[in-house]
C-alpha cells in the first residue's frame, strides 16, 4: 500500500487509488467538473490538477486519473494550481457564462474578471453525457464529432437516433446547460451571485490548512475582508479605487 | 543462417553489370510534383530506343534530399549532379554519360557567383551534409529488396539474430545515445527496456509515420525511398522488446510511402524476414500497416493507439505510459520512423561509432526540411550540434532575393522560433528547448525580413485551433482564445494587456494541457513573445506592421511603408485610368518634393511591393516619375495653395534640406509663418550640393522649391546657425519654435598617415564643388574609398568632368554588404567604373606634400558582427600599392554641429544632435530636430517624414497641447474601383525597366540618365498593380458597395 504525502499530510493509501480518491477520504477539497464516480475518468476539464513532486521536477497532472505510488508528494492548492485553476474557470466562464456550475466555481475560486469575449455557449464538452450514455446506459447514442473549433457532441451524422431511450440521463448529468444561472445576465459575465452570499468571512489570517472551504486562502475572500485604506477620486465621472 | 542473407547478396552480385554507369533519377513525391516520372519515361524509351541494356542503367529511387533541384539525376559511380531536367533533356544526358562527359549547363550553379559544380558533394548544399541515412536513398530502388540487401541491408538483423540477446541489443541502444526522432527526444534504449521488463506476454511496436506538421517530410522521404531500413530497425527492436506484432501507422496523404511500404513488406515476407521463425531463428515478428485519417493529433502516441484500436484519435492522460499500458491494453513501444531507421547502422557499425557523432547529450544525425525563405530547399541530414547557421547559410545557401534572414521556426506548430541573434545556436534537443523552439520532428522554416512574426504565431495557431482534437479545456479554448488576442493585435486593435494576457495563458496551457499538442500549442506565440515583443508592441503602439503583412493595419505594403504616407495605390490605379492631374494632386497633397523624390528616393515601398512576391514589384519611383513629369510640362500644380495664417506666430526652420523643406511647408499649411535659414547660397541642402546633376537635374530640384516657397515660406540664404545667428537670437526675434536640420555634410576621416596631402579630398568637397560649379583640381587617375552612395556619387561625377583617365572605388567589404543603391552601383560598372573589392587604404604616400600613391591592403570576410555582416579581415603580406593623382575619401558623412553646445543641445556618441525619436524634440523647450543631423547620413524620404512629423510635435507645442505622436491604421483617403483587364494585359506581368541613356552617350556628360516611361508604358506599368489595399475590411466593403451600385444601375 504505497505511502504519500498530500498536503503536508502523511497517508497510507489503498493499491490503485487516484489522488483524487485520497483528496475525498481525507476530505481534502478539489474542484471537478468533468470527474464523476459512476464514471471513467477523462481528464479533460483539467480542473482536478494537482502538483506532484518537489523543485524543478514538480509537475501539474490531473488527480482523477493520477494513480497514487510509493512516496508520492502532493499539494492540491499550490499557488501554481489555484492560478492554472482560475485561468481554466475563466477560460470556461467565457464559454459557457450561463451554467450555474461554472459560475459557482468561478466564485468559489475567486475569478473577478473574465477578460475574454463570452462566446455564450452551452457545452463545454466535458463528456460526461457521452460517457453516461455509452457506461451506464450502454446505449451509444451520443459521441463527438469532428475537432477543435468545430468539436461537437450529438448523434452519429447528426440524424435522429434509433438507439437513443429517451432515458434523460444525458441532460441530468450535464454540469453546463441544464443548470442555468437564472439570474439576470450578469455584466462583465461574471455572476457568482447566489454563491457568494454564502461566501464564508475568513478570519484575519487564513491558516492554511484550515480554511472552512478548503480553499487555502486562495479565494482571496479573507484578503479582500481584510481592512484596507482605501481613498475614492473621482475621474471623469468614474469612481476609481486607489489600494494604498 | 546468416549464409542465407549472405546467399542472397552474392546472387545479386553476380547478377551485377560492373563497371556500367547508372542514371539515378530522384522520383520521391517532391520529385513527381515537379515532373520526374515524365523525365523517368523519356530515359526509359530512350534507353529502349538506342538498345542500351547492359551499357546505361536506370535507377528510380526516392528523394535525393534536394527537393529545390528537382527534377534530378546523379549518374553513378562519378556521382555526377544534373538538375531542373526536362524530357528533352534526356538524349543529351545520355550521350554525354556514354562518352563519360559532362553537361555543363545541367549542372548545379550557385546563384550567387554562377560557380558550377559536377559532383553531387561538392555543391554546397550537399557539402556539409552528414548523409547517414538520406545518402542510402540514391542507392537502393525502394521497390527492390536486392537493392537494400546488395548494399548490406538486413546485415545487422543477421547479426542480432545470430549472436545477441534482447537484452544485449538494448545494451547497444543505450550506449549509442540513440534519442527519440519524433521531437521529444526520450532516450531509446531506455524505452526499449522499460517495455521489455513490463509485465505481460504479448507486446507490441509501433512505428508513428503520422507526420503531420506542415513544411515537413522526412519520415515520408525515408519510407518512400528506403522503406527496408525501417522495416529492418523494427524487426531488431521487436526482437529486443519481445515483440511479435507491429504496426506502421502512415498518414493516408502517403501514397507513395504506403505503396512502397507494402511492397517492402510483402517482399521481406517472401524472403522470410518477416513472419513466422525469421531466418530460422525462431523469432517471429510481422508488421501490418494501418493508414492514417490526417489528424494532426494522432501523432500522439496515446491518440495514436486509440486510432489504431478502431477508436476516436483523442489522447488520453498518461500514466499508465503506452510502454505498461498501450496498444489492446499491452505494453507497446512507439518510436519514429527516423529512429528506427537509425537502428541497423547502429548495430551495424556499433555504439562507440555512432555515439561519435554529435554533442554530449545528442548523438547521430538528424534529417531537418529546410523549407521557407531560404534558397536550397529540401531535406538535410546533419549531424547533431551544428549551428542553425551553417544549415540555413552554408547548406541552405541564405535568404533569396538579397532579402535579410529573420527567424527559423523549428519544430513546426509545436516549436518556436528563434531569432537572428541565436542563429550560431548548435542543433541540438537541449540548446533548441532552452531557445523556446523544440526539436520536433525536424521542420526548420527559414523566415525573411518581409515575414511578420505575429502573422507566423496566427498561422501556427490557426493550425492547431483546427488540430486540437478539442478534449482538454486549456488546449481548445486557450489556443483558440491565444489566437482571438494575436488576431486582434494584426487588426491594430489589442492592448498591452494583451500581451501580459497572452503569455499568462500560454504558460496556463503549457502547463495544464493533457498531451504533447497542448503542451507545446503556445510555443509559437510564447517564443514570438520573448525574441519579438518589439514587433508586438509596434502592431499595438505604432499601429505598424514592421513586415508589412498584417492586412488590416497596413492596408497595402506600399503605402504602410512609405515615410510619408503616400498614397500609392490610389496614383497608381489613377495611372492607369489615364487621370493623371488627379494622380499628381494625390502624391502632392502627402509630398512636396514628389519631382525630386520620384527621382532618388530609394523606394522602399517596391521592396514589399505584393506583386513583387514571386514576380517583379510595380515600378513605383517610375511610375510616380512620369506623373511628376506630366505635370512639369502641362505646367500643373507648379504653385502650392496659400493658406491663411493662424495667427499663432512665427517658427524658425534651420535648414533648407529635405528635412527643413517638408517642416516649412507643412508648418505653413497649418499657418505658421515660416523662415528658412540656409547657410549656402543655394536652397536644398544636401539635394543641391550633394546629389549630382545627372541623377537630380537642377531645373527639377528648382521647381520642388519654388513649389514649396510658392506657399509663403521666407528663406534667408547665406545665413549660418552659430556663425550668423543663435538660437536664443531666434526666440528674442519672437519666434516660438526652431527646427534644426542642418544636414551631415562633414567627411569622416579614414585616420591613416599621409591623409594632408594635396589631392586627397573629402567626398563632400568634391561633390559640392561640382554641383555648385566652382573648380577642383581633379587629376588623370583618380581613387575612391568607400562603398557608399557618396563613393558612387563622387566617382561617376568625377568621371563625368571628362579630366580622369581611370577612376576606381577601393570598398572593404564584397558588393553584396555595399551599403550604396544596387541600381547605382551597377550603372557605376557599366560606365565602367573600377569597382575592387576586399580592398582597404593603408596608407597615402606623398611628395613634396603631393599625393603620389595610396597602399592597400586585400582583405577576407571574416566573422560575422553585430550588424549581420562579415567582418572584413587584412590578409597579411597583401599590401599593393596603388598610383594615384586623386584619392577621394567617401567613407561616411557626419553632422556640424558646433553651434549645439553654446545653446545646450545634447550630443549622441556618433556626434549627432540628440532627440525623442518618437516626437524629435530636443531637450531644449520648443526647439525641434531632424533629418542627417539626427540620423546622420540617410535618405531624402527619411529626412522628409522626420520633417514632417516634427512639424506635427511643433504645432502641438505652439498650440499648448501635450507633444506626442499620433499613430492610426494606414488606409487610402479614397478607394477607386479596380479594373478590367484583357486577356492581353493579364498576361503581361513583367515589369517595365525605366529606360536610360547608354553608358558611351553619358559617361561624360551631366545629363540625366533616367528617361522616364512614355505615357504608354506607364499606364501598362499601372496596370499591373495587383490593388491590395482592396483586401481590408474596408476595401472589401468598397467592393461590395461598388457591386450593388451597379446593380441598381
Amino acid at each position: 500500500m504505497p505511502n504519500i504525502t498530500i498536503d503536508g499530510i502523511e497517508f497510507e493509501a489503498e493499491e490503485g487509488w487516484t489522488i483524487l480518491e485520497v483528496a475525498k477520504f481525507l476530505g481534502l477539497e478539489i474542484p471537478t467538473l468533468c470527474y464523476d464516480e459512476g464514471l471513467s475518468p477523462w481528464g479533460g476539464c483539467r480542473l482536478c490538477i494537482v502538483e506532484i513532486g518537489v523543485g524543478d521536477k514538480s509537475k501539474l497532472v490531473t488527480s482523477c486519473t493520477y494513480p497514487v505510488e510509493e512516496g508520492l508528494v502532493v499539494r492540491t492548492a499550490s499557488k501554481r494550481v489555484v492560478h492554472a485553476r482560475k485561468v481554466i474557470v475563466e477560460l470556461l466562464l467565457a464559454q459557457c457564462p450561463l451554467s450555474k456550475t461554472i459560475q459557482d466555481l468561478a466564485a468559489k475560486l475567486g475569478v473577478q474578471k473574465v477578460r475574454f469575449t463570452p462566446k455564450w455557449e452551452d457545452c463545454i464538452y466535458c463528456g460526461k453525457c457521452v460517457r453516461i450514455c455509452e457506461e451506464q446506459m450502454q446505449a451509444n447514442a451520443i459521441g463527438f464529432v469532428n475537432r477543435g473549433n468545430k468539436l461537437k457532441i450529438t448523434t452519429p451524422f447528426d440524424k435522429t437516433s434509433d438507439v437513443c431511450r429517451r432515458c434523460g440521463a444525458c441532460m441530468y448529468i450535464c454540469p453546463a446547460c441544464m443548470l442555468r444561472c437564472e439570474g439576470p445576465e450578469p455584466p462583465g459575465v461574471v455572476c457568482g451571485g447566489c454563491y457568494n452570499e454564502l461566501q464564508p468571512t475568513c478570519l484575519e489570517y487564513y491558516d492554511n490548512y484550515m480554511c472552512y472551504e478548503g480553499l487555502k486562502g486562495d479565494c482571496g475572500t479573507c484578503i479582500r475582508e481584510k481592512p484596507e485604506t482605501k481613498t475614492v477620486q473621482k475621474q471623469g465621472g468614474k469612481d476609481v479605487v486607489d489600494k494604498t | 543462417m546468416i549464409e542465407k542473407i549472405e546467399k542472397i547478396r552474392k546472387r545479386i552480385a553476380e547478377r551485377e553489370v560492373p563497371d556500367v554507369p547508372t542514371i539515378v533519377i530522384s522520383s520521391g513525391t517532391c520529385g513527381r510534383a515537379r515532373g520526374s516520372l515524365k523525365v523517368i519515361k523519356a530515359f526509359e524509351e530512350e534507353v529502349k530506343r538506342r538498345n542500351l541494356d547492359g551499357k546505361l542503367k536506370l535507377r528510380i529511387t526516392g528523394c535525393h534530399g534536394f527537393c529545390e533541384a528537382e527534377p534530378n539525376v546523379v549518374i553513378q559511380p562519378d556521382e555526377i549532379f544534373y538538375q531542373h531536367l526536362k524530357p528533352e533533356d534526356v538524349p543529351e544526358i545520355i550521350d554525354a554519360t556514354l562518352d563519360g562527359k559532362v553537361v555543363e549547363k545541367f549542372l548545379y550553379a550557385d546563384p550567387k557567383t554562377g560557380e558550377r559544380f559536377v559532383h553531387k558533394d561538392e555543391i554546397p548544399f550537399y557539402r556539409k551534409q552528414m548523409q547517414l541515412l538520406m545518402g542510402n536513398n540514391l542507392l537502393v530502388d525502394p521497390t527492390s529488396i536486392d537493392d537494400y540487401i546488395a548494399i548490406g541491408g538486413y546485415k545487422a538483423l543477421d547479426k542480432v539474430l545470430e549472436e545477441l540477446s534482447g537484452e544485449d541489443v538494448i545494451e547497444i541502444i543505450k550506449k549509442s545515445g540513440l534519442r527519440g526522432r519524433g521531437g521529444a527526444g526520450f532516450p531509446t534504449g531506455f524505452k526499449w527496456a522499460f517495455c521489455r521488463k513490463a509485465p505481460g506476454d504479448t507486446k507490441y511496436i509501433i512505428c508513428n509515420a503520422d507526420e503531420g506538421d506542415p513544411g515537413a517530410y522526412m519520415d515520408r522521404s525515408l519510407l518512400e525511398g528506403n522503406p527496408h531500413s525501417v522495416l529492418e530497425g523494427m524487426i531488431i527492436g521487436a526482437y529486443a522488446i519481445g515483440a511479435n506484432e507491429g504496426w506502421i501507422y502512415v498518414r493516408h496523404e502517403y501514397p507513395l510511402a504506403v505503396k512502397n511500404v507494402t511492397r517492402a513488406i510483402e517482399q521481406a515476407r517472401e524472403l522470410g524476414l518477416l513472419g513466422e521463425n525469421i531466418l530460422g531463428s525462431g523469432f517471429s515478428f510481422d508488421i501490418k500497416i494501418m493508414e492514417g485519417a490526417g489528424a494532426f493529433v494522432c501523432g500522439e502516441e496515446t491518440a495514436l493507439i486509440y486510432s489504431l484500436e478502431g477508436r476516436r484519435g483523442t489522447p488520453r492522460q498518461r500514466p499508465p505510459f503506452p510502454i505498461k499500458k498501450g496498444l489492446f491494453g499491452k505494453p507497446t513501444n512507439i518510436n519514429n520512423v527516423e529512429t528506427w531507421a537509425n537502428v541497423p547502422q547502429i548495430i551495424n557499425r556499433g555504439a562507440d561509432w555512432f555515439a561519435s557523432i554529435g554533442t554530449e547529450m545528442s548523438k547521430g544525425t538528424k534529417i531537418f526540411s529546410l523549407v521557407g525563405k531560404v534558397n536550397n530547399t529540401g531535406l538535410v541530414e546533419v549531424p547533431m550540434g551544428i549551428t542553425l547557421r551553417e544549415v540555413i547559410f552554408d547548406i541552405g545557401g541564405g535568404i533569396p532575393c538579397d532579402k535579410k534572414f529573420k527567424a527559423v521556426q523549428t519544430g513546426g506548430p509545436s516549436g518556436g522560433c528563434i531569432p537572428e541573434e541565436l542563429i550560431d545556436l548548435p542543433v541540438d534537443y537541449e540548446s533548441l528547448t532552452k531557445a523556446g523552439a523544440i526539436m520536433g520532428s525536424g521542420g526548420m522554416i527559414v523566415m525573411d525580413e518581409n515575414t511578420c512574426m505575429l502573422d507566423i504565431a496566427k498561422y501556427f495557431l490557426n493550425f492547431l485551433v483546427d488540430e486540437s482534437c478539442g478534449k482538454c479545456v486549456p488546449c481548445r479554448e486557450g489556443v483558440q482564445r491565444m489566437l482571438e488576442i494575436v488576431t486582434r493585435i494584426t487588426e491594430g486593435k489589442g492592448c498591452e494587456e494583451d500581451l501580459e494576457l497572452l503569455e499568462e495563458l500560454g504558460n496556463v496551457v503549457k502547463d495544464t494541457s493533457m498531451c504533447g499538442l497542448g503542451q507545446t500549442a503556445p510555443n509559437s506565440v510564447l517564443a514570438t513573445l520573448r525574441y519579438f515583443k518589439d514587433e508586438y508592441l509596434a502592431h499595438i503602439k505604432r499601429m505598424r506592421c514592421p513586415a508589412a503583412v498584417c492586412k488590416e493595419i497596413i492596408s497595402s505594403p506600399c503605402q504602410h511603408t512609405c515615410p510619408i504616407d503616400t498614397e500609392v495605390p490610389v496614383y497608381i490605379s489613377m495611372i492607369a485610368t489615364g487621370q493623371y492631374e488627379e494622380a499628381l494632386k494625390t502624391i502632392k497633397k502627402d509630398n512636396p518634393l514628389s519631382s525630386t523624390l520620384a527621382r532618388v528616393c530609394h523606394h522602399p515601398c517596391e521592396r514589399k511591393c505584393r506583386s513583387g512576391e514571386g514576380g517583379e514589384p510595380i515600378a513605383i519611383r517610375g511610375l510616380k516619375r512620369f506623373v511628376t513629369d506630366y505635370g512639369l510640362k502641362n505646367n500643373l500644380l507648379l504653385k502650392a495653395e496659400v493658406f491663411p495664417k493662424n495667427g499663432k506666430g512665427k517658427v524658425a526652420v534651420v535648414g533648407s534640406g529635405p528635412a527643413g523643406l517638408g517642416c516649412a511647408f507643412e508648418l505653413r499649411q497649418e499657418g505658421y509663418e515660416v523662415t528658412i535659414f540656409e547657410k549656402l547660397p543655394v536652397v536644398g541642402g544636401m539635394l543641391v550640393v550633394g546629389i549630382p546633376e545627372y541623377r537630380l537635374p537642377k531645373e527639377i530640384l528648382q521647381s520642388d522649391i519654388d513649389y514649396i516657397t510658392s506657399a509663403g515660406i521666407d528663406v534667408q540664404t547665406n545665413t549660418a546657425l552659430g556663425r550668423d545667428f543663435s538660437i536664443s537670437d531666434l526666440f528674442t526675434n519672437g519666434y516660438k519654435a526652431v527646427f534644426i536640420a542642418t544636414g551631415a555634410h562633414k567627411s569622416l576621416k579614414l585616420n591613416i598617415p599621409g591623409e594632408d596631402a594635396r589631392g586627397v579630398y573629402p567626398s563632400m568637397e568634391v561633390l559640392t564643388a561640382l554641383n555648385l560649379g566652382k573648380g577642383i583640381a581633379i587629376g588623370k587617375r583618380v581613387g575612391i574609398v568607400g562603398g557608399g552612395n557618396s563613393a558612387v556619387d563622387a566617382a561617376r561625377a568625377v568621371l563625368r568632368t571628362g579630366i580622369p583617365k581611370s577612376v576606381s572605388i577601393f570598398y572593404r567589404r564584397t558588393i553584396a554588404e555595399m551599403p550604396a543603391f544596387k541600381e547605382e552601383v551597377e550603372a557605376a560598372l557599366e560606365e565602367e567604373i573600377d569597382i575592387r573589392f576586399l580592398t582597404a587604404p593603408m596608407r597615402i604616400n606623398a611628395e613634396n606634400g603631393e599625393l603620389k600613391s595610396c597602399e592597400f591592403v586585400k582583405m577576407r570576410l571574416g566573422e560575422y558582427d553585430s550588424s549581420g555582416r562579415r567582418r572584413p579581415v587584412p590578409i597579411k603580406g597583401s599590401e599593393f600599392t596603388v598610383e594615384l593623382d586623386t584619392l577621394i575619401v567617401a567613407i561616411s558623412e557626419k553632422p556640424d554641429i558646433s553651434f549645439a553646445e553654446e545653446a545646450g543641445l545634447l550630443v549622441t556618441k556618433w556626434e549627432t544632435l540628440s532627440v525623442d525619436a518618437e516626437t524629435f524634440a530636443t531637450p531644449l523647450k520648443g526647439v525641434f530636430a531632424g533629418g542627417d543631423v539626427t540620423t546622420g547620413p540617410n535618405t531624402v524620404v527619411d529626412a522628409v517624414a522626420a520633417g514632417k512629423i516634427a512639424a506635427r510635435s511643433i504645432d502641438q507645442f505652439i498650440s499648448g497641447r501635450k507633444i506626442m505622436r499620433e499613430y492610426k491604421i494606414t488606409r487610402p483617403s479614397k478607394y477607386l474601383p479596380p479594373l478590367e483587364l484583357s486577356d492581353e494585359e493579364l498576361l503581361e506581368t513583367g515589369r517595365r525597366a525605366m529606360p536610360h541613356l547608354a553608358p558611351q552617350e553619358r559617361k561624360h556628360i551631366f545629363k540625366e540618365i533616367e528617361l522616364g516611361f512614355d505615357e504608354k508604358d506607364a499606364v501598362k506599368e499601372a496596370k499591373r498593380c495587383i490593388r491590395c489595399d482592396l483586401e481590408t475590411c474596408d476595401g472589401k466593403r468598397f467592393l461590395e458597395e461598388l457591386k450593388e451600385f451597379s446593380k441598381v444601375n
